[in-house]
Parts: structure tokens; C-alpha cells; sequence
């Protein structure tokens, strides 16, 4: 199979909430574009700064944090993470990279329309 | 040394992948066949196959016996969602001799296929790249072994209505302790009144009495009336429930198991609402049953100081509410769906005013009337003899009351069933018959992290497959508080709550996913940038500790305490701290094979 | 041989459709042993047979497949199929249960599923599981996800010619096999015999058992099932796709003039998910929904109506009073509308659907004295107490077999049956 040209969006979701969030979406039928690549982790306070950065080098061209917000499960894990991301965007600008192709939001277990409009802003992004 | 307590293979690594077609959920859009050939030729792959449905024994079976006969020790699933049927890939695993961690599930179900209808070649594309994902990952992966937890065998239940009382004398009777919390001080909930219920005919107070006394009596049974829970710690096996008690005391129990009962509220109408509070002539249906009850006059219904000869009944109040047709409160959802019970209950309802007041002139304004259970029916048939006018309205529009000076009121609907002519009642009380809401338990919702659906009840993992447990293990559901149910309904709910509880404690221990944080003492440099990133008291400290010969500081994680959120592992540099199962090189390469696709 | 270990339990089942099998995976899990005892080939009851599934609309296999390999697999769970259960005698201690093991004339230990013997048969047969709308051999496993895999030889059909015999690579085939009667000790038992659809004759003036295109929802179910009999949805008569689909609700619940009063909980909402199905294979297909009231009562099901509503979907409030055909057999439904005045139309349609009721599976209990109520299901003794108590100490029941209702619902009553017989043996034995 032919590597896919259109550029590849990343989402990164947590097993509490955004992951069922994006299994609702599914259930409901509702659709998206097929350039999204959803991977589950505990909690998306665990990636460093370069893994960001890694990613976006080497061949994605947009990710999206769908963190659980207040609902996190794990104390102190979000605005860890949110502080994270901020200097990552800083590192990303020092790097002349475009800081909107990195996105942190809150998607809850059914949050399916925010899920599509994320999902669709990034596209913009990425399309640019 | 491998990361992690692990135990280290000197096995070559064997991936056999499987492509579930989900009978068509999946093969439908995602080319299958493509698929599976794809992922043949990968590296490390050495069986990659598709099948109609991977979870049946088939299925299972298939797994097994290239597990045991073809020496696969990595197992890849594409199927649907993990939440449905990640342990039974799982438990195959175990019947085969094969570490149940060893096996990746891949989503190309809810994730895929049902969101790419109109994109079979990306659908494709999507699923091999997410398998390839799935293949790095599970490369990457070590045999891990279940953290087990000594399980208290104590359940704690919080709601004293019939589910908890229920719940409590089912798992008391299978010997289990059982700590029953109600914040009221007494017990039955909303069945606390004198009322009769459908379909027994008996009073609610009866239904209470019976359940609330074998409690009271049950040794095995702590019943903690006002009680408040303040917070709860822990995870299944070994909760911590920390509450106010009756002397306004802080105390904490131990569980091993926590059931929420804490049941639902009637929906109160705001004011102006089908013209809720602007006359007490306009009233809802638990209080016309109180109104009922209480009157004892002979030949008609006397409510505050006023003869009652007419009386229309309206329908769905706060429930079926449609966007653009009802107006919640401002920061109010719209009440979408159906109450279940408010339509027998209405009913029945009618049907006792009638044998008390025969006179009574009743109008019931509805849309569709949903008198489901086997004995309702027979009560609406009863109800249509009893000279009750049924109105139906259609389902967008709502019976407008007005109140006339003589204080009675002009309640108008269109009705369906004389075509579409316009009705008008002259009626002298109005019953609202409103639905159910969940209990305002928004504190325990915020403290618990509990998930609820769209509706505000607590959301079940699976209707059917998972049908009382919460996505925490150890949280069952019972009654009201998942959605409305009859008495009947709630009491089966409260019993099978009971019976996942009993199961979950049958041995002394339960077993849980070892996702927590491990430490290569190897790569630790002892910075302890990593104490500083977590939030839980003494999950992760520094020790020093004898390492190849010398003593170092490292880190050191406590097991029963780590959660395994990975807020360690971000500031890591030598990548000493990981995730067990769940590890920064396992999701780097994940990533670069989804790039490089 | 088998050892009298076997012929003895802690709890023993009949019946093993969703309400049974999620009973024994309750009862099992928490340490008790189960005998599970299925009158059909497989396990799975109606529940492995439906497409998919309201509100959620996740395939029914998706459900039910995991539920039986995982009783397949329990430890502490044995399943007998294909036996029926002749008579339940109460003890002092428990239940004396006869059963008959009826003959698949297979050696069933050494059959490997290969389907050698299926392929060989030279006799079809209609096939029960399609519902009619299909045929399968005379001798063969009775579905693709069938527990257990072995299959079944029709006595009634065979011919003995021996083909499936050449060809069994085990010699499992054994024309001569007998029935294999015995009794089975329990302490105590469940009963979830579940229920039947009303028969497609039970109401004359909709001519369900002469008019082709007329079909019951059973049958529908089997058209959208993803291993259905013909791959897709086509009408009986020509194999023609049909555009025009209609559904009568109430076909035979809620009408004394058949003697069936109640209301079967479950049509509004399988017609609705048939609908919904249908809308997704035929996009352009009409269809319409001929309904009394639309029962959406349970949790998500409102939504799942109007969801319905929003793709097009036709209801109609409207009863129907007769069905005939045309010409080309297309069925013509005679309808009393509620709305819009009062005069009968005739509407044609390419296929209907009739929303068959439920009715109670048996009408003898096994010889047991037990309450059932008036129409034929069995009485819970203590409702708001305990619901899956009888009359009779020991015995429990759950699901349909206590009046229709739901997946949902008789998953919800498995568990309470399950807790009653689990405290049951804990106090009295």
C-alpha cells in the first residue's frame, strides 16, 4: 500500500474520558476524516516536551491533547500538564515550528460534537 | 536487564496479528483481507489472519491453538472498542499458558470503520497503520504480573431507598459486612409514604418496612443514618469512606466494594412551567398522590378549602422534552428522555382517584402512552372504562393552562385521536406529571470522578455487556441513580449490583493491571526531579539502595500508592521511570510507525 | 463414562439464552458450581440469532458471543446441550432434575467440527435458525457461532446414504446413537426458559402464514443479521429488493380479540432499530411504521426514537385492520388512520413486517407446582421483595419467562435470580 500523502493528524486520548469519548462518536455514526490516528494513554501528563516535538518532526503534522480537564482521575496531572505544554510551545517557537499544530483540550466520555470540531480545526491547521 | 520486575524471554518474539470483521461492522468498510495481507509481510509478524468474529470461541479458539501450536507469543487484536472485549482476550490468553499482557487490542471498530463510512480506502489505510502501531507496541512489551490486593470483605453502600436496602441484604445474607449510609434519618428514600404502588396494590410504606426491618435486624449489616460522605479514597479491594456521622463526628470505614444507591428526585417544575406555581390548583403527581391520600372527604376531592369535580392530567412533564419546542431553566440540559414510570403511575394514579371519587371529571393529555409492563396495560384498560377522557397530543406540541377568574382553568390541546380537533377542558386542578431526575449527588460525582451520560444519571460501562459496573472497577450501580425504574425494576438492578459485589469478593484477593510506576535502579541518576511531580503522599520516594555493588540513591515506588498517572516519567531524562505497560519507547515507536505509514 | 461428580450441582439452569447464561456466569463467579441445560444444539437462545441490537446498536453476536465462550470456558460451569429437561422433582435437600440428552448421532468427544460431514450431505432442510428463510444440510452445525461446534444429524431427513459417514475423517458418525436419559442433583434451580413469538396465523385478518411478503420480525432480523441467509435484504417472493417496507406494530400484543391483553415491551423498539437498519442497507427505501403507541421507555430509548424520527423514518399512528395482496403479491395494509380523518386507506407496500408478541414458552412446568399468572408466565411470589422468587423454595426464574421485556431488563433479572439462589444454598444447605 502507497504511503497516505494527505498529512497525518494525532490524537492522543486518555482511558478515562476523551478515549470513550471518541468510542461515542463511533457509536453515534457520526464521521470524520481518516487522517486521525487515536492512541490511548493513562494520562498524557507521562510525555516530555521532545516527544512533541519528535512526533511533529518526523512526520505528523498535527496533534491533538484530548486531556480529561477537571475530570482527571489523577491529582495534580492536569495543570502539570497544561505547564507542559506551554513550554513546550515555547521550545516549539525557538524552533520556528507553527505552535497551533500542537493542541491541548478537554474532551469528556460524551463530548462527541467538541470531539468533531476539534478534530475539524486541526484539519484547517494542518491543510494550511 | 529488561525494565521493569519483569520476566525477561530469551524466546524469540512471535506476533501473530488477527482482524476481526465484526460480521460486518468492520469487513464492511475496512478491506479485511488487505489488511491482514498487509500486515503478513510485516517485520516480526509471523501470523497475520482475518475471521467473521474474533470474540466467539472460534475466534478465541483460534488465538489459543496458534498460541499453543505455533509458538506465538504476541498477540495483536484489530476489533472493536478495548472496553468490550479486552478481557476476553485476556482470559483466552490465560487458558493458553500465555501472559495476559502480551496482547495488544486494536480499535478499527469505533474508531475506524463506523467513522469512515465514506472512506474505505482510508478506513484501510487507517487500520493498518493503527495494526503496525499495535505490532510496535506489543514488540515492546514484557510479560507483567497482576498487582493483588487483599480485599476488604466489607461493602459499602451508599442510598438507604429499597436499592440500597436491597443491595445491603443480598451481599449481608452472602456473608459479606455491609456499612448501609443514607444522609437522612430514615430509611426508603422516596418511598417513604403511605401511597399504594402499581402493580401490587400494597402501600410504598409496606415495600420500606419489610426491607428496612430485615435490615435493622441483620448482624452482618451497619446502617449509618445522617450520614454524609465527605470523600472517597482508594481503589477496588481497599476504599476509603470518609464521613460525618449521626454526632457530627469525622469517622473513615474500609471497603472492598462501594454501591451507589442514591436514587433520583421528581422533577420539580420551574415557576411558570405549564403554570407551575402561579395557582396551588397546579400541582405535580407526587403531590396530588400526598393530596389524594390526605383527603377525607366523602364524596369529592376538597383541596385547600375548594370542591375538585374536574382534573386534567398532563404528561411528560420534565421528561421527552424536545430543543425548540420546551425551555429548560438558563444552565438547565434539556430532559430528553422518557421517565419510564410516570405513565402506569399516572394511571394508577387516576384509577384510585376514581375508586375514592367516582365523579371526579378526569382529562389525560398525552402523547404516547407507555403502559409497558404486563399488569399496566390491564390499569390504562381500566382507566378508558372509567369514563377517563384521553386526549392525545401530538408529539411537538405542548396543552396550554390558563387560569380563568373564577380561578378554574382552560387547559387546551389539540387532540389526535378526534382528528386534530381542538380540545378544551375546563378543569379545576391541573396534575403535572413529572418524571424523574437524578439526586443531586454532584459532590460525590466531583470527589469520585464518576461518569454520567448526557441525561445526568450515572453511565453504566456497558447496557448489556456491563450493564451496573462503572469503568472504576469495585463502583456498582444500583437503582434510580443509573435511570428511572419501577420498584420492581430497581430491586433486580439492587440484586445484581449485590451479585457483582459478592463475585468481586469471593476470594480474599483481587487482582489488578500492574500500570504502575517502575524504576530501572540502573538508569536512575537519583536527581529525584521525579519526587517533586507526584501528587500522592509516599507512592514515590528516594532510598538508597545497593546497585551493582555500590550504594546509590534511587528512586522507589510504592505500589499500593502509585496510581500510575506517569507525571514522573515527563521529567526523566535517562528514561529510568516508566508506565509498566504503558512506556515512552512503546509509544515513540507507535508514533513513528503511524508517520511512517 | 461419566462419573456421579457429574450428575451433581449447585445450581442448575434451564435454559441458556442471555438471561441463563449471564445467571451462571453470576452464580459461577462467586464460587458455586452450575449445570446449565439448553434444549437446542447451541447455547445462545434468541438472543445469538438477532442482527443487531437497540439502543446501542452493537451487533447482538458482538453481546453474546463472549457470554457463551466464556460459560464454554468457566471452570465451574457445565453445559449440556441439545437435552431436554423432563421433570423437576423437589427434595428434601434440593432438586432431582431428569433430563434426556437427545442423539446428534455424532461421538461428540471425538468430533473435531471439520464440517466434512455437512459438506458431504447430499439432503437440505429448512433451516430453524433462519427462521424458514433459509436451508441448511441434514446434517450439519446448527450456526456459524454455535456453542458447541458439533453437529447435528435430522433423524427426520436422513437418508442414510451414508455420504457423511465415508467422509468423517474420526468416524464420528453413528446412525444408531440413542437417547441418553439421566438425573442431575441440584441444590437449587434457575429457570429461564425465555419465550416464544407469537405464530404468524394468530391473527387472520393480517394472513401472515399465506401471504408471502409478509414476514414475522424474527425473520427480519435474520435478513440484516451479518451472517443472514441471503447476504442482504430481499422479499421471499422474487428476490426483489424491496422499496417500500412496512412495519405493524402491536401485530399480536396489546388486542384482547387474540387473547394477548399485554404489551411485549420490545416490538416498538426492534421495529425502530429494524427501521433503522433497514435505512442504512436501503437507502432508498421508504419505510413506514404503523404504530398505537411508541413505547421508548428505557434508558437512551427516547433518544434512539427520535433519532429514528430525524432519518426519515415514517410513523404513522394508525391501526391496521386487515392485510391482503396484490397481483405481484405486493401486500396492501388497510389502515384506520388517527390523524388526518377517519376514512380506511389502502396503502401497498413491497414488504411488511409483523411485530410479533410474546408469549410464555411453556405451558407445563416440568411437572413443578407453580404460579403463573394470567397470562401464562410465571409469578414472582414476593415482587417488591425479592423478585425472582416462586412459590416454589429453591426455584428462581429470570427474564422472559416472567413476562417480555428487553436485553437490559432480563440481564438485570439473571443477576437477581443469581444473588436469590446463591444466598438460597448459603442458608438452607
Amino acid at each position: 500500500m502507497t504511503k497516505d500523502s494527505r498529512p497525518k493528524i494525532l490524537v492522543i486520548t486518555t482511558s478515562h474520558s476523551s478515549y470513550p469519548g471518541a468510542n461515542a462518536v463511533g457509536q453515534a455514526r457520526l464521521a470524520y476524516d481518516s487522517n486521525t490516528y487515536i492512541i490511548r494513554v493513562p494520562d498524557p501528563v507521562m510525555f516530555p516536551e521532545e516527544f512533541y516535538i519528535k512526533a511533529l518532526t518526523n512526520g505528523i503534522a498535527g496533534i491533538i491533547i484530548m486531556s480529561s480537564g477537571s475530570d482527571c482521575p489523577y491529582e495534580g496531572a492536569y495543570p502539570r500538564l497544561a505547564a507542559r505544554i506551554q513550554s513546550t510551545y515555547t521550545k516549539m517557537k525557538a524552533l520556528n515550528m507553527n505552535i497551533n499544530r500542537l493542541k491541548i483540550t478537554t474532551i469528556c466520555t460524551v463530548c462527541t460534537e467538541s470531539f468533531l470540531k476539534e478534530i475539524a480545526n486541526m484539519e484547517k491547521v494542518v491543510a494550511a | 536487564m529488561s525494565l521493569l520486575n519483569t520476566v525477561e524471554s530469551a524466546e524469540p518474539k512471535k506476533i501473530a496479528v488477527y482482524v476481526c470483521h465484526c460480521g460486518g461492522n468492520i469487513s464492511d468498510i475496512i478491506d479485511v483481507k488487505k489488511v491482514a495481507q498487509t500486515l503478513s509481510q510485516y517485520p516480526q509478524v509471523s501470523i497475520a489472519t482475518e475471521y467473521a468474529f474474533m470474540c466467539s470461541s472460534n475466534g478465541q479458539d483460534m488465538v489459543i491453538n496458534d498460541i499453543t501450536n505455533q509458538g506465538v507469543n504476541r498477540v495483536v487484536i484489530a476489533a472493536c472498542s478495548p472496553a468490550l472485549h479486552e478481557t476476553t482476550f485476556r482470559n483466552a490468553l490465560k487458558r493458553a499458558g500465555l501472559n495476559i499482557y502480551l496482547y495488544e487490542h486494536v480499535n478499527i471498530r469505533e474508531q475506524a470503520s463506523w467513522v469512515h463510512k465514506q472512506d474505505k480506502d482510508g478506513a484501510t489505510h487507517k487500520a493498518i497503520a493503527l495494526i503496525k502501531a499495535g505490532v510496535e507496541k506489543i514488540i515492546r512489551q514484557d510479560a507483567l504480573d497482576e498487582i493483588k490486593i487483599i480485599a476488604n470483605q466489607r461493602v459499602a453502600i451508599v442510598g438507604g431507598g429499597i436499592a440500597g436496602m436491597r443491595a445491603a441484604l443480598s451481599c449481608a445474607r452472602a456473608g459479606l459486612k455491609v456499612s448501609l449510609f443514607e444522609k437522612r434519618s430514615t430509611l426508603g428514600g422516596n418511598l417513604n409514604r403511605e401511597s399504594l404502588i402499581y402493580p401490587t396494590n400494597q402501600t410504598a410504606q409496606s415495600v420500606v418496612d419489610q426491607l428496612g426491618s430485615e435490615v435493622k435486624n441483620n448482624p452482618n449489616i451497619d446502617l449509618l443514618l445522617n450520614a454524609k460522605i465527605v470523600s472517597v479514597n482508594g481503589f477496588a479491594g481497599s476504599f476509603q469512606i470518609n464521613f460525618i456521622d449521626l454526632d457530627s463526628k469525622e469517622q473513615t470505614i474500609g471497603s472492598g466494594v462501594i454501591i451507589l444507591a442514591t436514587g433520583f428526585d421528581h422533577y420539580k417544575p420551574y415557576e411558570g412551567e405549564y403554570a407551575y406555581k402561579t395557582s396551588p390548583f397546579i400541582v405535580t403527581l407526587p403531590d396530588f398522590t400526598k393530596i389524594l391520600d390526605q383527603s377525607a372527604q366523602p364524596k369529592a376531592l376538597l383541596y385547600e378549602g375548594k370542591t375538585i369535580k374536574n382534573i386534567a392530567f398532563i404528561h411528560c412533564v420534565g421528561s421527552r422534552q424536545m430543543d425548540g419546542v420546551d425551555t429548560p431553566l438558563e444552565g438547565k440540559n434539556l430532559n430528553e428522555y422518557c421517565s419510564r414510570v410516570c405513565c402506569t403511575s399516572a394511571i394508577f394514579t387516576i384509577n384510585n382517584l376514581k375508586i375514592k371519587y367516582p365523579n371526579t371529571g378526569i382529562f389525560d393529555i398525552y402523547s404516547d402512552m407507555r403502559t409497558y409492563g404486563l399488569e399496566h396495560e390491564s390499569l390504562y384498560e381500566k382507566a378508558s372504562k372509567n369514563d377517563v377522557l384521553f386526549i392525545r397530543r401530538p408529539l411537538e406540541e405542548r396543552p396550554q393552562i390558563e387560569q380563568r377568574p373564577d380561578g378554574t382553568f382552560n387547559v387546551t390541546s389539540t387532540d389526535v385521536l378526534s382528528w386534530n380537533e381542538q380540545i378544551e377542558a375546563n378543569v379545576d386542578m391541573v396534575v403535572l406529571v413529572t418524571g424523574m431526575v437524578p439526586s443531586d449527588i454532584s459532590d460525590l460525582v466531583d470527589n469520585m470522578k464518576l461518569p454520567r451520560s448526557t441525561d445526568g444519571f450515572l453511565q453504566e460501562v456497558h447496557l448489556k455487556l456491563r450493564p451496573v459496573e462503572l469503568a472504576n472497577k469495585g463502583i456498582y450501580i444500583a437503582g434510580t441513580s443509573q435511570g428511572p425504574m419501577d420498584v420492581i425494576e430497581t430491586l433486580n438492578a439492587a440484586n445484581t449490583a449485590g451479585v457483582k459485589a459478592v463475585s468481586l469478593l469471593s476470594l480474599p484477593e483481587i487482582l489488578m493491571d500492574p500500570f504502575i510506576a517502575v524504576v530501572d535502579d540502573d538508569k536512575c541518576t537519583g536527581c529525584g526531579l521525579c519526587i517533586s511531580e507526584c501528587s500522592y503522599d509516599g507512592a514515590l520516594t528516594m532510598t538508597d539502595k545497593i546497585v551493582n555493588g555500590k550504594t546509590k540513591k534511587v528512586a522507589q515506588v510504592n505500589g499500593a500508592l502509585c496510581v500510575g498517572c506517569g507525571a514522573c516519567v515527563a521529567v526523566c531524562q535517562p528514561r529510568a521511570i516508566q508506565v509498566a505497560g504503558w512506556t515512552l519507547d512503546q509509544f515513540e515507536a507507535m508514533v513513528d510507525a503511524i508517520a511512517k505509514e | 463414562m461419566k462419573s456421579d461428580l457429574d450428575k451433581q450441582t449447585d445450581v442448575l439452569i434451564v435454559g441458556s439464552g442471555i438471561a441463563g447464561l449471564q445467571s451462571a456466569l453470576d452464580i459461577a463467579d462467586s464460587g458455586l458450581n452450575v449445570t446449565i441445560i439448553e434444549r437446542s444444539p447451541s447455547i445462545g437462545g434468541k438472543m445469538i440469532s438477532l442482527s443487531k441490537v437497540f439502543p446501542t446498536l452493537d451487533c447482538a453476536s458482538c453481546i453474546t458471543t463472549p457470554k457463551m465462550a466464556a460459560v464454554a470456558n468457566h471452570p465451574r460451569i457445565k453445559t449440556m446441550t441439545y437435552t431436554e429437561v423432563n421433570t423437576i422433582r423437589k427434595t428434601a435437600d434440593g432438586f432431582d432434575v431428569d433430563v434426556t440428552q437427545k442423539p446428534r448421532f455424532i461421538n461428540e468427544d471425538e468430533c473435531i467440527s471439520c464440517k466434512k460431514c455437512e459438506q458431504a450431505c447430499p439432503v437440505y432442510v429448512d433451516d430453524n435458525f433462519e427462521y424458514g428463510l433459509g436451508v441448511k444440510k441434514a446434517i450439519s452445525i446448527p450456526f456459524t457461532n454455535a456453542v458447541p461446534q458439533l453437529p447435528v444429524l435430522e433423524e427426520n431427513h436422513c437418508i442414510r446414504c451414508g455420504a457423511c459417514a465415508r467422509v468423517c475423517p474420526k468416524d464420528c458418525i453413528d446412525y444408531l446413537q440413542e437417547p441418553i436419559p439421566q438425573t442431575i442433583k441440584a441444590k437449587a434451580v434457575v429457570a429461564a426458559t425465555g419465550f416464544e413469538i407469537a405464530s404468524m396465523g394468530i391473527k387472520p385478518e393480517y394472513q401472515g402464514e399465506t401471504l408471502t411478503n409478509v414476514i414475522s420480525s424474527l425473520q427480519a432480523e435474520r435478513l440484516l443479521a451479518p451472517h443472514g441467509p441471503y447476504g442482504k435484504v430481499l422479499r421471499p417472493s422474487d428476490g426483489k429488493i424491496p422499496d417500500s417496507i412496512a412495519y405493524v406494530q402491536c401485530a399480536s400484543s396489546r388486542d384482547q380479540s387474540i387473547g394477548i391483553p399485554y404489551c411485549s415491551r420490545v416490538c416498538c423498539m426492534y421495529a425502530i432499530k429494524q427501521a433503522m437498519l433497514l435505512a442504512g442497507a436501503l437507502p432508498l427505501g421508504e419505510i413506514t411504521i404503523y404504530y398505537m403507541d411508541i413505547r421508548a421507555f428505557g434508558k437512551g430509548y427516547e433518544q434512539f426514537y427520535a433519532q429514528a424520527r430525524s432519518m426519515g423514518i415514517n410513523f404513522v399512528k394508525a391501526k391496521v385492520a386487515k392485510i391482503s395482496e396484490d397481483v405481484d403479491r405486493n401486500p396492501i395494509v388497510r389502515i384506520d388512520r388517527q390523524e388526518e380523518g377517519s376514512i380506511p386507506q389502502d396503502i401497498t407496500h413491497d414488504l411488511v413486517v409483523l411485530s410479533q408478541g410474546i408469549l410464555p414458552s411453556r405451558k407445563d412446568f416440568f411437572g413443578l407446582d407453580i404460579t403463573l399468572n394470567e397470562f401464562g408466565f410465571v409469578q414472582s411470589n414476593s415482587p417488591t421483595y425479592s423478585p425472582a422468587k416462586t412459590n416454589i423454595n429453591g426455584l428462581f426464574v429470570a427474564g422472559v419467562i416472567k413476562g417480555p421485556k428487553d436485553i437490559p431488563d432480563t440481564i438485570m433479572e439473571a443477576g437477581s435470580a443469581a444473588i436469590d439462589a446463591i444466598n438460597y444454598i448459603r442458608e438452607n444447605l
